[in-house]
């Protein structure tokens, strides 16, 4: 296994946090030097979850970070996902709950980072039970929540309407749960869920996914749970997913039934070194590459991915090369986030209560 | 934890003082204004108690809001004040990686040396280890709340304020320099000196000491305009010195008011002897191996050079003190007060006594100026006793009674006071250091009890430790490392612990595994995952609570669970709710294993879709294929009986096929015979009749009957 540290200079600082870190996002800055995340927080001691817009000084006199807090918002519950839409400079948080709610939060970078909730929705019927993820579309207008009750719903926000308005797109009434969302286009998204199942979704064509990638495919020796899903915006006939026993695997739509599995215990072929052998909580596209130009890599390759795991990796894979290692702790790394605006940049949020911040170079 | 022998005398586990406080009052705030009729109080996580209250029903029948009842948490004791829940859980967090790699590194010690009898496990690289874990353990206790350094030197500001000391932090140092740094104890004297140099504020609170002294002058020192004429100064310089605090009295030597430049003419003689006492103390000679840069004193590692150093120097301070000079000092408190100073450097036990103000800091000054050569804790035993007859103590600090107990080499003791002031994290961690190095200690600490359920003093200190880590929810997970290095007892609560955790949410359930999994507990994982499946189902989650009994493998549940799913198919498999089936169904999978009864949903399915391409128009080789699915369905004895009949009457169009007989005539034989074995099934009391038209049965019996007919001709 390759390690970082020995091909090219990597900074990693850990920051304590003295509460736990539910997920972890940056935001899109308003000028090229500043750094902005959204980091939901539940704080064990008082039982109060909250979502924090912190300033991330990079290189103050003591050479290591700092969080400067900006703003908070007190959560109803824990936040069960976060997504944030890169516009600038008021940035839209989308936050959902385990106790089934969703509150659309716009912040404010100019003036110091003030946070405000812009909407909510928590009728009753939204959702029974937790939302397990939500997505949040590109400078859009829309956001859709999935969870394990079965239900797809799509909420769309427009202006300053404070109750949001949702349409129920699917409700499975159990039969099938949802873990992970995320949007290919203004009208698709995928879904994904147990047994390593992918549904993808057309608005145009109602009633149900259109495509369903079948998650038999490991002869149920290491089923397990699709935990996140990411579709690279140029790439939008390939899901690359992530979920138990170390799976990632990508679903080209055009072929078969068949997964490219880059990752994981359940290939059978040839024995993938192997990275993980526990929960992949997170997977993203990995925008900072070596290589100057994403065309050159063929379509049918799969682009770099960055992971990260409960046994403490995160993690750079790229098809049919050794995994470079960035990070192994002795606990879970829950969630992290690459910097849209400066890929070298990466946030991740511990089990033991800290936040590490990575700089690549 | 560990059996509770039924003498509790003789068996407490935790020994409870009988002399405890006076009992706490927690007030709860429960906002109920009808009266209460009922309390329950359960354990919530760490010290909170969690306590319902029930209101009595109002009399008069009417409702309000306050009716009910509340449940609110009563957070128990204040902790230890100096260490917050956070900086506790962190320090919690922190030592698990350097608990860990000594415990795999013993094992490898221990290991090699019964592959090779002769060597003693404690040599070699052993003692780097346990430093090591000492240091790794100690960083974590640097407090974070640090104050900032001046940049600009002060000249007035006699003591510096560096970070905030816990006792914690001194009381880990103390265990350091006596168990795990490699023994050699003819530098302790000089250890405990800056040691003391650094925690002696901590004595603060509860006694008074050299440094609340000095911090009293220092504010007062400020409008001070001739320091020599207060008697404090004088004082406060005597007690620094007797402590050895050599910086802070040549520091404060030059306040002396002879130094200004205007009155350097006429106060020369004085002047000079200032300067001669200050000299000599930064000559110092010291038995320790070096100073920190800038620190005053003259170091010597070997025994002659230092005898021969000290011998001198007490003959400069000798011949200084019978000088004439003394003679032509005007300034009388200058006189006393730098001649007080040469007693303590020539070791004076009165002068000694009366410049400290707690045993510790006589037992230091001692150390500095009348037995430097104090080597052994036998003899550093008997001079603290002796201390502590001169300088006795109403109430001791929690510090002080681990000092006594380190240097009167009573493991027992030492472990005892490090429960008591300072929690189970501490006497956990502190058995790796007190075992480092002393046999009498591992046979004491090792030795299987029988008033103890079996297990020795080290496992029953993780155990309780394990314990505190568990009632909180961010730290169990870490409460698994301590639990596995408990051989008697450590298995099976790890397997209570986990099969405590909560299921409702899938990341808390997959994290629990995951520890299953790294443990190898299998029968855990599939219990807590049969937990999970039936969790979820019960609350409408019919997916994920498939899914988690398939994971488990727990075919029993998931027939049962078969049986209610059946009821819903019966009603909803329509066309239209075919969509929402789907995926269940996929989720299944072709593997009869692991569906259990539910394969039957998915051959089912394979038969609805048949059929509906024949509706489709599509013409024979769909219905042939329909014909084979419901043969399968048919023979396959996990196919529920009062489908049956359901399932034939959804086929009459395929057996009444125009073209030729779709069956032939063992095919048509084996559905007479279910169709048999139906009709005599509806004679029992037990029977479930489908929703079916009541001539169903009939028609089916006829079309069968039909179709044989045209088989036989057609064979």
């Amino acid at each position: 296994m390759a390690f970082a540290e020995s091909q090219n200079p990597l900074r990693v600082y850990r920051i304590p946090q003295s509460r736990y870190i539910d997920a972890v996002r940056w935001l899109s800055p308003v000028s090229p030097s500043d750094r902005f995340a959204a980091i939901a927080y539940f704080d064990a001691d008082t039982n109060s979850p909250s979502i924090e817009i912190a300033y991330v000084d990079p290189n103050p006199q003591s050479s290591s970070p700092t969080l400067t807090p900006q703003s908070s918002w007190t959560s109803p519950s824990r936040i069960s996902s976060l997504r944030t839409a890169h516009s600038t400079p008021q940035p839209l948080l989308a936050a959902a709950t385990f106790s089934g709610s969703l509150h659309i939060l716009a912040s404010d970078l100019i003036n110091g980072g003030v946070m405000e909730s812009e909407a909510t929705v928590s009728q009753l019927g939204f959702h029974s039970g937790p939302v397990s993820a939500v997505d949040l579309r590109e400078g859009g207008t829309e956001c859709v929540s999935v969870g394990e009750d079965g239900r797809v719903n799509l909420v769309s926000f427009v202006g300053d309407s404070s109750k949001l308005n949702y349409r129920r797109i699917f409700d499975s009434n159990g039969l099938v749960g949802y873990t992970a969302v995320k949007w290919a286009s203004p009208s698709e998204f995928a879904t994904g869920g147990y047994g390593f199942g992918i549904q993808w979704w057309d608005q145009r064509t109602p009633g149900g996914p259109v495509l369903q990638f079948k998650g038999n495919w490991c002869q149920g020796k290491t089923s397990g749970i699709v935990h996140s899903i990411d579709i690279h915006p140029s790439r939008k006939h390939t899901c690359l997913a992530g979920g138990s026993s170390g799976t990632v695997f990508a679903w080209d739509r055009r072929a078969a039934q068949q997964p490219i599995v880059l990752s994981g215990a359940g290939t059978g072929e040839a024995p993938n070194s192997l990275l993980s052998e526990s929960e992949v909580w997170e997977v993203q596209y990995d925008r900072y590459t070596r290589r100057s130009n994403i065309g050159n890599i063929s379509s049918t390759r799969i682009l770099p991915v960055m992971i990260c795991s409960e046994d403490g990796i995160l993690a750079v894979i790229e098809q049919g090369e050794e995994p470079l290692e960035l990070l192994a702790e002795p606990c879970a790394i829950n969630s992290f986030d690459i910097d849209r605006q400066n890929p070298s940049n990466v946030i991740c949020s511990l089990e033991w209560e800290s936040l590490a911040i990575l700089t690549r170079s | 934890m560990p059996g509770v022998s039924s003498d509790s005398a003789r068996g407490a586990l935790v020994p409870l003082s009988p002399e405890s406080p006076a009992a706490a009052v927690y007030p709860l705030r429960h906002g109920l204004k009808s009266p209460i009729s009922r309390l329950s109080i359960s354990w919530s996580r760490g010290n909170s108690l969690r306590v319902s209250v029930f209101a009595a029903p109002s009399s008069d029948g009417s409702v309000n809001d306050s009716d009910g009842g509340k449940v609110v948490e009563v957070k128990l004791g204040g902790g230890d004040g100096e260490i917050s829940e956070a900086h506790w859980r962190r320090m919690a967090y922190g030592s698990v990686s350097p608990f860990a790699l000594l415990q795999s590194r013993k094992n490898a010690v221990s290991s090699l040396s019964k592959m090779s009898m002769n060597s003693s496990p404690y040599d070699g690289d052993w003692w780097d280890y346990i430093m090591e874990y000492s240091k790794d353990i100690n960083a974590l206790l640097v407090n974070q709340k640090s104050a900032s350094v001046p940049v600009l030197d002060d000249p007035k500001s006699v003591i510096t304020k560096g970070e905030e000391p816990t006792s914690l932090k001194a009381a880990w140092e103390l265990l350091e320099m006596f168990y795990a740094e490699k023994p050699s104890h003819s530098w302790l004297p000089e250890r405990l000196v800056d040691w003391l140099a650094d925690y002696d504020s901590l004595f603060s609170g509860t006694h008074p000491t050299v440094h609340s002294k000095l911090v009293d002058f220092q504010k007062e020192l400020v409008n001070l305009q001739v320091v020599e004429d207060d008697p404090k100064y004088w004082e406060v310089m005597s007690s620094a010195l007797a402590v050895g605090w050599l910086n802070i009295v040549v520091k404060m030597l030059r306040l002396h008011g002879s130094y200004r430049l205007d009155q350097l003419s006429n106060r020369e003689t004085e002047n000079g002897l200032v300067e001669a006492v200050a000299v000599l103390i930064s000559k110092m000679p010291r038995m320790r191996l070096e100073h920190e840069a800038g620190k005053l004193g003259e170091c010597y590692k070997a025994k002659p050079d230092f005898v021969k150093a000290w011998e001198k120097w007490r003959g400069q301070i000798n011949k200084l003190d019978s000088s004439a000079f003394w003679f032509q000092c005007a300034h009388q408190q200058t006189r006393e007060g730098l001649r007080s100073m040469l007693q303590i450097m020539l070791g004076n036990a009165n002068s000694l006594c009366s410049a400290t103000y707690n045993w510790i800091e006589l037992y230091i000054s001692h150390f500095l100026y009348m037995r430097p050569l104090t080597v052994g804790l036998e003899s550093m035993y008997s001079l603290a006793q002796k201390s502590i007859q001169l300088k006795p103590m109403a109430s001791a600090h929690r510090l002080m009674g681990l000092i006594i107990g380190i240097l009167g080499e009573n493991t027992e003791v030492v472990l005892a006071e490090c429960l008591k002031g300072f929690g189970p994290w501490m006497v956990a961690h502190a058995i790796e250091l007190l075992t480092a190095g002393s046999d009498h200690a591992e046979m004491l600490l090792h030795e299987e009890r029988q008033n103890l359920g079996g297990i020795s003093i080290e496992e029953l200190h993780r155990l309780v430790y394990a314990q505190v880590l568990s009632s909180f929810p961010l730290t169990w997970q870490i409460a698994p490392i301590y639990l596995i290095s408990c051989m008697k007892h450590g298995m099976v609560l790890l397997q209570i612990l986990l099969s405590k955790q909560p299921v409702q949410d899938n990341q808390l359930l997959l994290k629990s595994i995951e520890i299953c999994r790294l443990y190898e507990l299998h029968s855990v994982t599939s219990n807590i995952m049969k937990i999970a499946g039936v969790h979820h189902w019960k609350h409408g989650r019919k997916g994920s609570g498939v899914f988690w009994l398939q994971q488990a493998r727990d075919e029993y549940r998931l027939n049962r669970i078969a049986l209610q799913l059946f009821d819903s198919v019966g009603k909803t498999i329509s066309d239209e709710s075919f969509k929402q089936w789907e995926g269940l169904i996929q989720l299944l999978g072709s593997d009869s294993k692991t569906a259990g009864g539910l394969e039957f949903l998915h051959k089912y399915r394979d038969f609805k879709k048949s059929l509906r391409q024949i509706h489709d128009g599509k013409a024979t080789d769909s219905a042939r294929q329909a014909v084979e699915s419901l043969i399968s369905l048919m023979k396959n004895p996990s196919t529920p009986q009062r489908f049956w009949l359901p399932l034939l009457y959804d086929s009459l169009k395929l057996l009444n096929w125009k073209e030729r007989p779709l069956l032939n005539v063992s095919q048509t034989n084996l559905l007479l015979n279910k169709l048999q074995e139906l009709s005599m099934a509806r004679l029992r009391p037990d029977f479930i009749e489908s929703e079916l038209p009541p001539q169903a049965l009939n028609s089916v019996r006829l079309a069968l009957g039909t179709n044989l007919g045209r088989a036989i001709l057609e064979e």
